[in-house]
This record gives structure tokens, C-alpha cells and sequence, in this order.
């Protein structure tokens, strides 16, 4: 498989950051998730570290796969498709890298505003995006699990239209994205 | 007759007098040893701060409640003492659920060991200043510590005041502080950093 992209198929270093970032969200997703149930505990402490940490990575390589993007062609979408289905498509794409921007920022700035630094991994203490803030935390907060829940709900829908373009559609769509896949053809 | 009684019954208070005089500098009450200030602390300009590692980041907290008696001679460092008083209830790291949990049985304890303790005997000179060698006592456990410190003296309104500030590390379990899943170190660091700025007032 070509590092690059081509018209026809995502290349081996765009699946690669897809596909990490997919496994990352749902690391993400368990942590908190395992936190949340928790009280005030060393190992809340540690989950919330983690997921932190992971958060901030998921910056950082949405960053470099959106750099990586503007470098490269992006795939076609397939002729076929209808003019709303072909704006469904480029809204839902993206929602997502927003999302993806606006989890790990609101969270970021979630912990300034508690008062917590935010360290990644150990090995650096990021700056502070806000003053500590009581009641901005509060908002942030709930927006951090807004974001949440809106990210579950456009990531449904985009496996949902992958599922569709393959099984009902029967075009390359999700099997360009997929690894250990050949595909000859627009339409293959 | 009258005046030579007299006489004999000055000499002998005299006497005393001198005796007393030589007696109390060796005895233990420091607090009358001689070029020796004694000061107590000015709450509304110090401070007594913490720096801890949580989750790989300098996390800070401070008391806001302590006491401190230091009785100091630069010149009579054998008859200093230096003692401080913590009431663990007043830790204050901007984060009240933190807060509570710091105070609670697995980490200060403060409803069971309500205060710490620091009581110097011996003050040392050192190459940077002074240091206080003592016995520190958290959460019921005692155990020796040395705490450097720099201390100047001013004259602000004709009052004598004294400048104390200094810095040291202390490893939290050491003294028991974590217990259960909070001995970990990986998410909150053992060595705390206890800094103090204080103002003392001589009286």
C-alpha cells in the first residue's frame, strides 16, 4: 500500500491516523467512563491522568493528520452519490475533525479552569489555557460531555453510511479506508 | 548592731541573687538565656506552602492556619529553638473535593491527627544561613528533620521583626501520609516540597 493517497484509496499513513485516533477515542471513552463511577480516589487520579494524556495525544495527531491531509489528494467520493448525500458526507467529515479539535481543547481547558495542570504522560506539564474558574469549570464541563454525547452521535453516522456504501451500495468507499484491502477501481 | 544585721541580710540576698543569676542561663528555660529575641508569628504576612506531584504535574497547596515561636540569638545558636505547630485542617489547595480528600483517614487524617509538628532544639549555622534540626511529626508519626532557613532581623515602627524563609522536602509516606491505594507514587508524588516566607514579631 502507497504512503500517499490517491484518487481512489486512502494511503497507508492517512489509515494509519484513522485508525489510531478510532482506537484512542474509544481509550478515551473507557476512561472516562471508568472514572466517572468513581470517588475521589488515587486511582480516579490516575484514570484522569491517563486520560489526559491520551486526550492530548489525539490533539496532536489530529493536528498532524489534518497537515498530512492538505498535503495529499483526498479520495473521490463515488459519482453516484446525491447532491444532499454528497453534503451529508462533507458535513459529517467535518463535524468530526471539529469534534475531534474540541474534545481535547474543552478538556484542557476544563482542567485549567479546576486548577489542575495538564501533563502529558510525565513528561510535560502543558500551560494553562485559562485562569482556575469555578463556574467557568462548570461550563466547560458540560460542554466537554456535550461534545461528548454530539461526537457519539456523528460517529454513528459515519459508520452507519460506511456500513451502507458497502453492504447496500456496494462501492469502495469503506474498503479504501481499510487495510489489507485491494481496490482496483472507483467502482470496483 | 541593727546595721550590721542589716548588712548580713544583703550580703545573703546578694549571694542568692548571684546564685540565681548563674542558675537560669543553664537551666531549660531557654526563654531567659541571654541575647536571645523571642518572636511569634505575624499570620496576616506568611505563608507555609506545599508543592506536590499529581497526575505528572507541580500541583500546589498552602496552611492557613499555623503557629510559630522562635526564639533566636545569632549569637546564642545552643539556646535558639525553633517551633512550629500545623493545624492540618486548614490545608487549602484551591480545590475543595481535593481538599477533603487530603484531609480525610487514608491521607492528613486531621480529624485523628489534628496538627503537625516541628520542634527544633538545635539550630545550626550553615554556608547559606541557618538550619533547625528537630523532630517533625505528621500524622502521628515522628521522625528527625532538618529544615534550612535564611532569617534577617529590621526594625519596621520601632518594632523588631525577623524575616524567616527557607525550603524542604518531606516524603509523604514516610510519615504514613497515603494510605490504601494511595501509597502508589506513580499519580501522586512522595516528595513534597514545604516552603515557608514568614514575619516575625519580636515580643
Amino acid at each position: 500500500m502507497a504512503v500517499r493517497n490517491t484518487e481512489h484509496r486512502w494511503g497507508a499513513l492517512a489509515q494509519l491516523f484513522h485508525w489510531l485516533i478510532v482506537v484512542l477515542v474509544i481509550v478515551q471513552v473507557t476512561l472516562a467512563s471508568l472514572a466517572d463511577d468513581l470517588p475521589p480516589s488515587a486511582r480516579k487520579v490516575a484514570l484522569l491522568a491517563r486520560h489526559k494524556s491520551v486526550g492530548i495525544t489525539i490533539l496532536m495527531l489530529v493536528i498532524l493528520r489534518l497537515l498530512w491531509r492538505s498535503l495529499n489528494l483526498t479520495p473521490l467520493l463515488p459519482d453516484t452519490l446525491k447532491p444532499y448525500e454528497r453534503f451529508l458526507a462533507r458535513f459529517t467529515h467535518a463535524a468530526l475533525y471539529v469534534l475531534l479539535f474540541a474534545m481535547p481543547l474543552s478538556g484542557w481547558m476544563m482542567s485549567s479552569a479546576r486548577g489542575f495542570p495538564v501533563s502529558w504522560f510525565g513528561f510535560f506539564t502543558l500551560p494553562d489555557l485559562v485562569p482556575k474558574d469555578k463556574s467557568l469549570y462548570a461550563t466547560l464541563l458540560t460542554t466537554h460531555e456535550t461534545l461528548a454525547w454530539v461526537l457519539g452521535a456523528v460517529v454513528t453516522l459515519h459508520v452507519a453510511a460506511a456500513l451502507k456504501h458497502h453492504f447496500m451500495l456496494r462501492d469502495n468507499v469503506l474498503r479504501r479506508m481499510l487495510p489489507f484491502t485491494t481496490t482496483p477501481g472507483p467502482k470496483a | 548592731m541593727i546595721v550590721t544585721r542589716a548588712a548580713a541580710a544583703a550580703r545573703a540576698a546578694a549571694a542568692l541573687l548571684l546564685v540565681a543569676a548563674l542558675l537560669v542561663p543553664c537551666g531549660a528555660r531557654a526563654a531567659d538565656a541571654p541575647g536571645i529575641s523571642h518572636y511569634g508569628l505575624d499570620a496576616a504576612k506568611s505563608a507555609l506552602e506545599f508543592t506536590f506531584m499529581q497526575a505528572g504535574a507541580a500541583n500546589k497547596g498552602r496552611f492557613t492556619r499555623f503557629q510559630v515561636g522562635f526564639d533566636f540569638s545569632a549569637d546564642n545558636l545552643a539556646a535558639s529553638r525553633l517551633d512550629v505547630t500545623i493545624e492540618m485542617s486548614s490545608a487549602d489547595t484551591g480545590d475543595q473535593e481535593r481538599d477533603d480528600t487530603l484531609k480525610g483517614a487514608d491521607l492528613f487524617a486531621a480529624a485523628k491527627f489534628p496538627q503537625a509538628h516541628f520542634a527544633a532544639s538545635q539550630i545550626n549555622r550553615t554556608a547559606s544561613g541557618y538550619e533547625a534540626v528537630g523532630k517533625l511529626t505528621i500524622r502521628g508519626v515522628t521522625r528527625d528533620a532538618r529544615v534550612p532557613f535564611s532569617f534577617r532581623t529590621a526594625t519596621e515602627n520601632g518594632a523588631a521583626v525577623g524575616y524567616m524563609s527557607g525550603k524542604t522536602s518531606v516524603r509523604r509516606l514516610d510519615y504514613g501520609v497515603g494510605q490504601g491505594d494511595w501509597k502508589a507514587t506513580d499519580q501522586v508524588g512522595n516528595d513534597v516540597t514545604v516552603s515557608f516566607t514568614l514575619r516575625l514579631i519580636a515580643h
